[in-house]
């Protein structure tokens, strides 16, 4: 592969050796990359490929085939109507939809909140309780979940939306991500809005808040995927077949049957709840890998 | 600055409300717990000083919890290899990749450990799923993952690493792109090849994103709980019991041991926080060059 006419500042070309030192180019030959690239993507993301194929495949074929294969001789939507009325399935869902959405505009709202202080204000005690806050990330989930369980439980929060949301509605990492967003946001800004009058209430809504569209959005798609998946608190803190969430829900729809597994209802149960993160996923996708591969490189 | 003093608690107060109440105090209840017997009905406590600790030590499950985390950790650091070893083969810059790329590598990173553990259950099965039937193909006839004592923790681990491997590409073509390519010019130019190049430049200069994707798939790894929950339900016998899922079981599945599952929860957060510290100061150290 020949750059020449490409001058990048400081390249230098010795003889009829290429030398490309502008950031991003890649020295590889460009299509045998993208097809590795392409394989190596097929091979991981294939036990979705496989769970959506199946989720089309009727049950007669899944069971009765000599060997596995991917795709159905017959498609069919037959699945789908299986997973929505063996289970509440529909019930899961708006469950985790409302436990989702509290969770995310409460974490979102209230980091925004405690990171608008942190950034702007000078307070007493300020650096000791930032300094809580960056310790409470370290604390893992599973020291806390005994005594929250049992104090949940005495509140008579068992199997209620307060009981999956409330323990969540905060995010140290999210007032972490906002407070370095509003640090960023020039001092003058703040000095000009003040002397014409505007209160701290205002331009954080006003003017902080819309300048930070792009953090918001990333926080707000952490939060949303976090909560949707999760898992373990759920599990426990709720025991009613009406209070469980998509995740929960297809726990059991997949352990309840274990003589004679429906595994093409299951996936489509599957299927349906990941839907949300996938939907997602493909909207916000360069956002997300962004937010992640920032997370790598400040630590 | 007073006036400013008195709202900014304001600012603060719900999320220090809600930490407080669901993480700072815990620890010192959790802390607590672990001190005391509770009667399974959990309305009576017994104070047992670090009884259930002296306890712990000794028994021989306990440590088996230990080899199964240790073990998945293990497993989940090759997994950091073979994502690092994806990502150093391809190095290509990450905006360069197509939308269609970038959408089939990196979507794990948003499939819950629930679904995960369903996924991987079909393709384990015996019957309708396609290891074995792979396997089957260059002639190798597959164990009966799930229900195997030798196989059944390795099947959980191979689940754990495929939901991490698109993190851990994203952040190792983060910490690729970030390496001035002007040193592999400079050292092709005198004569060094891709082995040697990878070796001397590459592996030296990643060493800070190896080091912080360590650390977390780690902390990832000992805190597994959705796929085994899943998969195996910690079985067949305690085979893929980690110590999350001891706790979960000493806590919550039939009668339960508040007080002991609170001293193996409080060990495991210790090793956590220790481990998360390490990296912390790691990162002040500005870990470079090994």
């Amino acid at each position: 592969m020949s750059v020449v006419g490409e001058s990048v500042d400081g390249a230098v070309v010795v003889g009829e050796r290429e030398i490309v030192s502008k950031p991003g180019r890649s020295l590889v030959r460009e299509w045998p990359v993208q097809v590795i690239l392409l394989v190596i993507g097929f091979v991981i993301s294939l036990p979705i490929i496989i769970a959506v194929l199946m989720s089309f495949t009727p049950l007669r074929e899944i069971v009765g085939r000599a060997n596995p294969q991917f795709f159905p001789d017959q498609w069919t939507f037959e699945n789908y109507r299986t997973a929505w009325t063996a289970t509440p399935f529909f019930r899961f869902m708006i469950n985790s939809a409302i436990q989702t959405g509290v969770i995310t505009i409460f974490q979102v709202v209230f980091s925004i909140l405690a990171a608008y202080a942190f950034a702007m204000f000078s307070f007493r005690g300020k650096g000791f309780l930032f300094g809580l806050l960056i310790a409470s990330l370290m604390i893992p989930f599973e020291l806390t979940f005994i005594p929250n369980f049992i104090m949940v439980s005495n509140l008579g929060w068992a199997n209620t939306y307060q009981g999956l949301t409330v323990p969540f509605l905060a995010s140290a990492f999210g007032v972490f991500m906002f407070r370095q967003f509003f640090m960023s946001v020039p001092r003058d800004l703040y000095e000009a809005a003040k002397i014409d009058g505007a209160s701290d209430w205002f331009y954080l809504w006003r003017i902080m808040v819309p300048l930070s569209k792009g953090a918001v959005a990333a926080f707000g798609i952490f939060s949303f995927l976090g909560a949707w998946n999760q898992f373990l608190w759920p599990l426990i803190i709720t025991n009613e077949e009406s209070m469980r969430t998509a995740q929960i829900g297809i726990r059991f729809f997949l352990i309840n049957q274990e003589r004679a597994t429906d595994w093409g209802a299951i996936m489509a149960g599957s299927a349906i709840v990941m839907v949300p993160t996938l939907l997602a996923f493909l909207v916000a996708q360069k956002q997300l890998v962004k937010g992640i591969a920032a997370s790598g490189l400040k630590g | 600055m007073s006036r400013q003093n008195t709202s900014a608690y304001l600012y603060i107060l719900p999320t220090f409300a809600v930490l407080g109440l669901f993480v700072y105090f815990p620890i010192i209840a959790s802390a607590r717990l672990s001190l005391n017997r509770v009667a399974p009905f959990g309305n009576q406590e017994i104070w047992v000083g670090l009884g259930n600790y002296t306890r712990l030590l000794q028994d021989p499950e306990f440590w088996d919890t230990i080899r199964v985390s240790v073990l998945m950790t293990a497993g989940t650091i090759v997994g950091v290899g073979v994502a690092v070893g994806i990502a150093i083969l391809l190095s290509v810059p990450m905006r360069r990749l197509s939308w269609l790329h970038r959408s089939l590598i990196f979507v794990p990173v948003v499939i819950s450990s629930a679904i995960a553990g369903v996924l991987f259950r079909l393709l384990y099965n015996p019957v309708v799923g396609f290891f074995n039937y792979w396997l089957s193909l260059v002639g190798i006839d597959g164990p009966n993952w799930l229900n195997s004592r030798s196989w059944a923790l390795t099947a959980v681990t191979i689940t754990v690493v495929w939901r991490q491997i698109g993190f851990n590409v994203i952040i190792a073509l983060a910490g690729l792109q970030q390496i001035d390519e002007q040193l592999y010019e400079a050292a092709k130019v005198d004569g060094a090849g891709v082995i040697a190049r990878v070796r001397k430049i590459t592996l030296p200069l990643l060493t800070p994103t190896l080091f912080f994707l360590l650390i977390v798939n780690v902390i990832i790894s000992l805190q597994t709980f959705g796929e085994i929950n899943i998969l195996t339900d910690g079985g067949p016998g305690r085979a893929t019991t980690n110590l999350v899922y001891s706790v979960f079981v000493d806590a919550f599945v039939g009668t339960s041991f508040r007080g002991f599952a609170s001293a193996q929860a409080f060990l495991l957060a210790i090793l956590i926080v220790v481990i998360s510290f390490v990296q912390f100061r790691g990162l002040g150290k500005r870990v470079h060059y090994g």
